[in-house]
């Protein structure tokens, strides 16, 4: 009866002046739906207002510093693109951090204690992360376990398999021809400079993204990622091979998460089983702030890069200005809350 | 008793629209105390408006409402419960983890003086009130566990709780066993002797015939007709709530069925769990033949939806018997998907939960089953997809601003035609529809009728499962009436009309009335 | 101020080339050199100084004081403003946070490492522009700092085994180990430095259990032992809050009154081990120091004095008993 009543009023609803009304409700939707663009804008002018001066230079803009800024949160960028395709279905992947921390500990001692090449050391790091992702989405999609709860688990089985793989300790990362030294190779990662400006974690990130923003926006599973997230029922009856997708999405979670794992193990030349502790929330951090909604079915790859971005700036100004790291969490807390709140002022349809 | 001078509910005049659709028009009803008043009417007559009303939920309406002799104006449903007035709702307001006690004491616990819930009074009195009601249940039991039935029970007991003075009954039976529904009647004319006043909406005339004492029959909004139960007849009662000449819009084609696409014999399906309040097909047989629409009649809860889903692959899990041939070949739905690339297509029941994400665009939904298809190495070319849809939607007449729009903003009968589009885009030869113009208009649901006449003339077989006789006798060329799951009967509809289908419905042991949807879904 | 546990850090003056044998970090070779590209400008007493210290994390309570000492003796040093960064146990935000005080261009870095080889590279990029480097408590590796200030922990087991051995159980009997985190440096040299303090006595340690450094680990493990070995008459834990769990386990079996407890860390504050031997429950804790207090000293000396410093300053441990236990305490927050 319900539905009926509403239609109905719709239906009877006297049209507003259409074009006006409708550009300005497109406009509210774009501002919205690109809050974190907006978001980061802001967040950036601020920080650039407000940046530390040295001898009339502002130190936010100095060079190495932003390198620093797009460095720093590479990592929690690549998973949180793999997090929202998680959560553009409607689910969650709690164990990315661990899978990161299980990928650093493989990258290290495949190739300090095994002696393993550079491709075959990021291959099979890269197969792992694939496969865990795998089976977290078969327990998901396939038995109708809460995602919450599998990668609950899946979180805590990775980080005991990287306590294993490792020994309970960090595995340092030694660079050289000999046995138990890393290839050269892999140090690029570590020295953060690519052409002497734009670090290398940063470069993979933004390919990451690129391919991620194209691929939701024109591929056909990318319109099956959005359709499940908008109304599974309703997909799996217009024929979308839900089951499917779902893994496959965790896969891509998986994958990425162990990505972003190797590039920490470059980057600190080490891999620890403690490695990205916590790491999960932050990416889902930055989704959330990307304008992603965690029921599924809106929002974007965009917007998370963004919100990734905006936290990395977050980071960087209240570090320059050395607030109390307490009140920097108080602060980060506060802008999640807001964004979240944010959607939910969005005009619903 | 006879209490004819004020009688406990009065309600006068009362009309009520819902932007410019006029649900209640000028009705008028009293009830007794220590009366059961059956109300009757097709799906959309007006009824549950009309027990909103005197039950709270629906406050702006004209005309006035009298307690006891006493006008009310209710704000709220607390409102009407604090009168005297409760409500029993088909979907049943229960909390499964609760006990049977806690269910019925929510929001006004009993509390000991550390104010501490008082577990063993609320037992107590609990029982109690299940012994009023003649029901042996463990008042510590959760709700969870019991059958609807008892549920239903439960519920009444917890309306009995509040002291009600005037208990709505919405479709109480329909999910009950014979056994339960003989132990409601119990229930019911116990509580009559206490002088309780029974509102009691149905559609199985047998039940009205014994419980109730007078019956109100709606159609359009407006009271037709009044009976006493003693002088009326099932005939006269479905004449009335039917009422409207056939429409001339309904039978505009005559076209010679093809080939047969669709041939089931005997199926039936055993579920690998059992899901309450599911009727899952138990020996159904039919035949359609390309070009032919055919309807899947019968009573709600008689299998029509489970039916459909079975055939698309979508329903339990479990083991099927019998034979599906499709196509002329054998035929085992596996799901949605490879029924879609076989060729059969469903459009579900409720749109808004089964048929589209409301918050994506026109397009997204429209191309939804057809994204890999029109796909190229992956990738949709969007000049394909809004090729697609364009096309479809100026097919199906769909009134859009822009295809980028999201669904959600479009009225209930264009909503509904972009599923049908959806469907349509993966060219089947055999269409399933489950409900197609529940909660649309009826300019909508003539355009709808019309794409089904087309749909058919271009060569697709339809199988239509509706709760609206006058649908099914006015759009299908033949109508499988099912009952518990089995398919009873086949009428041709040259030959047969509503009132030969009403009778159908019925059967022969659970003689019951019309076909009627949760009009409250 | 900075001067209040003189008696306590005597400096061990070590020269980059003596690099003591016993200190058992991870393998590093070390190359011979002082300096490095290192420059460090020394501005004088006239100049204004800031200093950064990035910290591990400042959950643990040794953390914390560190923390504490460095903002209490910069205190006394008017040309000094200290900024204070938390990792909470990330080398990755530690690398950060490192990076942020280079972008800032500090004039001196103190850092008590989360994990030796992650921030190593960081350190000596802060190194090589010419910023003073003093890496507190855990090392880095290489070379590439100023100077090292941290406390010996085979000394530290070594004279609480020698305590053991000439005070407690003069006539040899049995003591049960609790240990740190399996596989942790300082477990591992605690562990061995206690062995060589009891060597040659006749003293039999009965049994060894791993109580990750927390107290209610030790306690729960604890328990255990005092039921396979009630023959026990010391307990040796490798910190203080083992130490203290052991002893609640004890009291609730009846025989804490039997038994003698010893922790390390001795840290001066209401929670910490200096209270716990004053009001009698261990019997003797070791101070473990910060060094936050003689970080400043070094850096003042740095930066305002313009004097070299050596490579490594080996801070050392001192016994607290019942009768220094108050002194010390009290000293040490004066």
């Amino acid at each position: 009866m319900t539905s009926e009543v509403t239609t109905k009023q719709a239906g009877a609803e006297p049209e507003p002046p259409p074009q006006q009304r409708k550009q300005r409700r497109e406009f509210v939707n774009a501002l919205f739906r690109f809050q974190s663009l907006f978001g980061l804008v802001a967040v950036f002018v601020v920080a650039v207002v407000f940046s530390p001066r040295h001898n009339g230079e502002l130190l936010f803009l100095n060079a190495d510093n932003l390198a620093n800024v797009v460095r720093a949160m590479s990592e929690i960028g690549i998973m949180a693109v793999g997090m929202t395709f998680v959560i553009l279905v409607g689910g969650i992947d709690l164990s990315v951090g661990a899978v990161l921390g299980l990928a650093a500990v493989g990258s290290a001692v495949l190739m300090v204690n095994d002696d393993f090449g550079v491709v075959a050391t990021v291959v099979i790091v890269l197969a792992i992360g694939l496969f865990f992702g795998f089976l977290q989405g078969m327990a998901s999609a396939l038995f109708g376990i809460q995602a919450f709860i599998v990668t609950l688990a899946g979180m805590q089985i990775a980080r005991g398999l990287a306590r294993i793989w490792s020994g309970g300790q960090g595995v340092a990362i030694a660079y050289g021809d000999g046995p138990g030294e890393a290839p050269v190779t892999f140090s690029l990662l570590g020295e953060r400079t690519f052409n002497g400006i734009v670090p290398i974690p940063a470069l993979i990130f933004a390919v990451v993204a690129v391919v991620a923003i194209v691929f939701l926006r024109t591929s056909a599973f990318a319109r099956h990622v959005y359709a499940i997230g908008g109304n599974e029922k309703a997909a799996r009856l217009s024929g979308v091979p839900v089951t499917r997708v779902k893994v496959i999405v965790f896969c891509i979670c998986g994958f990425l998460a162990a990505l972003a794992g190797i590039v920490h193990a470059g980057q600190l030349n080490q891999g620890s089983p403690n490695d990205g502790f916590g790491y999960e929330l932050d990416a889902i951090a930055a989704v959330v702030i990307g304008g992603t909604s965690l029921m599924g079915g809106r929002g974007s790859v965009v917007g998370t890069v963004a919100g990734a971005l905006l936290l990395g700036v977050l980071n960087n100004f209240l570090g320059l200005h050395g607030v109390d790291p307490n009140v920097q969490l108080l602060v980060k807390g506060l802008v999640i809350v807001v964004a979240a709140g944010l959607q939910r002022l969005r005009p619903t349809v | 008793m006879d209490n004819a001078v004020n009688p406990l509910v009065e309600m006068i005049g009362i009309s009520k629209s819902y932007g410019g659709v006029r649900a209640c028009r000028d009705i008028d009803l009293t009830v007794r105390a220590g009366e059961v008043h059956a109300l009757l009417g097709e799906n959309g007559a007006g009824k549950s408006t009309l027990m909103k009303i005197l039950s709270g939920d629906v406050t702006d309406y004209d005309g006035t409402v009298s307690i006891g002799g006493a006008p009310v104006r209710f704000a709220a449903p607390a409102d009407a419960q604090r009168a005297g007035v409760a409500m029993i709702h088909q979907e049943l307001d229960l909390v499964p983890g609760l006990t049977v006690a806690e269910n019925i004491f929510l929001g006004r616990e009993l509390r000991t003086r550390l104010r501490t819930v008082d577990r063993r009074r609320t037992n107590q009195v609990t029982r109690g009130l299940l012994e009023r009601c003649g029901v042996a249940l463990d008042p510590r039991r959760p709700v969870g566990e019991l059958r609807t039935g008892e549920q239903q029970l439960v519920t009444i007991a917890k309306a009995l709780s509040l002291d009600a003075k005037v208990l709505i009954m919405d479709e109480p039976t329909s999910a009950l066993s014979p056994v339960e529904v003989e132990q409601m009647f119990t229930v019911i004319s116990e509580l009559r002797r206490a002088g309780v006043g029974i509102v009691y909406i149905s559609h199985r005339m047998d039940e009205i015939g014994r419980i109730a004492d007078r019956a109100t029959v709606l159609r359009n909004g407006s009271v037709v007709a009044g009976f006493d139960t003693r002088d009326m007849t099932a005939e006269a009662a479905a004449e009335a709530m039917v009422g409207r000449p056939v429409q001339a819009m309904f039978r505009t084609r005559d076209v010679d069925p093809g080939e047969e696409v669709l041939r089931v014999t005997g199926l039936a399906l055993t579920p690998r769990r059992e899901r309450s309040g599911r009727r899952e097909p138990d020996g159904i047989s039919l035949a359609v033949r390309r070009g032919e629409i055919v309807g899947v009649g019968g009573l709600l809860g008689s299998g029509r939806t489970e039916l459909l889903e079975t055939l698309y692959g979508a329903g339990s899990a479990g083991t099927l018997r019998g034979e599906i041939l499709f196509r002329g070949r054998p035929f085992h739905p596996r799901g949605a998907r490879q029924s879609l690339r076989a060729g059969m297509a469903l459009v579900p029941e409720d749109r808004r939960i089964a048929g589209l994400s409301l918050e994506h665009s026109v397009a997204a939904n429209t191309v939804l089953s057809i994204v890999d298809r029109i796909a190229t190495a992956g990738f949709v070319p969007r000049a394909r997809e809004t090729g697609a849809v364009r096309r479809i939607t100026a097919e199906l007449k769909v009134k859009l601003g822009s295809i980028g729009d999201a669904v959600g903003t479009l009225s209930g009968g264009n909503q509904q035609k972009v599923v049908f589009g959806r469907m349509l885009l993966t060219e089947p030869v055999l269409l399933l529809l489950d409900e197609p113009t529940r909660g649309v208009d009826v300019g909508a649901k003539a355009e709808i009728y019309q794409l089904l006449g087309e749909a058919a003339q271009q060569g697709i077989g339809v199988l239509l499962a509706s709760s609206e006789l006058a649908e099914l006798v006015g759009v299908c060329d033949r109508v499988v009436v099912l009952s518990g799951g089995r398919s009873v009967r086949e009428l041709d509809t040259r030959q047969a009309g509503e009132a030969d289908l009403l009778a159908a419905s019925m059967g022969e042991g659970s003689a019951a009335l019309a076909v009627e949807g949760g009009e409250n879904a | 101020m900075a001067r209040r546990r003189a008696v306590a850090a005597v400096l061990t003056a070590a020269t980059a080339l003596s690099l003591s044998v016993s200190c058992g970090t991870t393998s590093e070779n070390s190359g011979q050199g002082g300096g490095g590209a290192q420059e460090s400008e020394c501005g004088g007493p006239d100049g204004k100084y800031t200093i950064g210290m990035s910290q591990a994390n400042v959950a643990e309570p040794y953390r914390q004081r560190m923390d504490d000492d460095i903002k209490a003796a910069a205190e006394s040093v008017p040309q000094f403003s200290v900024e204070f960064a938390d990792a909470q146990q990330d080398n990755a935000k530690q690398v950060s946070d490192v990076e942020n005080f280079l972008t800032k261009q500090i004039d001196l870095l103190i850092i008590s490492p989360n994990e030796a080889t992650p921030l190593t590279a960081v350190v000596a990029k802060a190194y090589n522009k010419g910023i003073p480097v003093i890496v507190l408590d855990r090392k880095v590796d290489g070379d590439a700092y100023t100077t090292w200030i941290g406390a010996d922990n085979v000394e530290i087991g070594r004279t609480a085994g020698e305590y053991v051995a000439t005070t407690l159980l003069p006539n040899g009997g049995k003591i049960g180990e609790i240990r740190g985190l399996a596989g942790s440096t300082p477990a591992k040299e605690r562990g061995d430095g206690f062995r060589e303090g009891i060597e040659g006595k006749d003293i039999e340690i009965v049994q060894s259990v791993d109580g990750d450094w927390l107290r209610e680990k030790g306690q729960s493990q604890a328990d255990a032992l005092f039921k396979a070995h009630p023959d026990i008459q010391v307990l040796y834990a490798h910190n203080d809050p083992m130490a203290e769990g052991a002893y609640l386990a004890a009291k609730a079996a009846g025989i804490e009154k039997n038994l003698k407890f010893i922790g390390i860390d001795g840290l001066p504050i209401p929670s910490g081990g200096l209270k716990a031997v004053e009001q009698g429950r261990l019997s003797a804790t070791l101070i473990y120091p910060t060094g936050g207090a003689e970080a400043v000293d070094t850096a003042k000396k740095l930066l305002v004095d313009c004097q070299d410093v050596p490579k490594e300053q080996t801070l050392e441990t001192e016994l607290i008993t019942i009768d220094n236990a108050a002194t010390v305490y009290n000293e040490a927050n004066s």
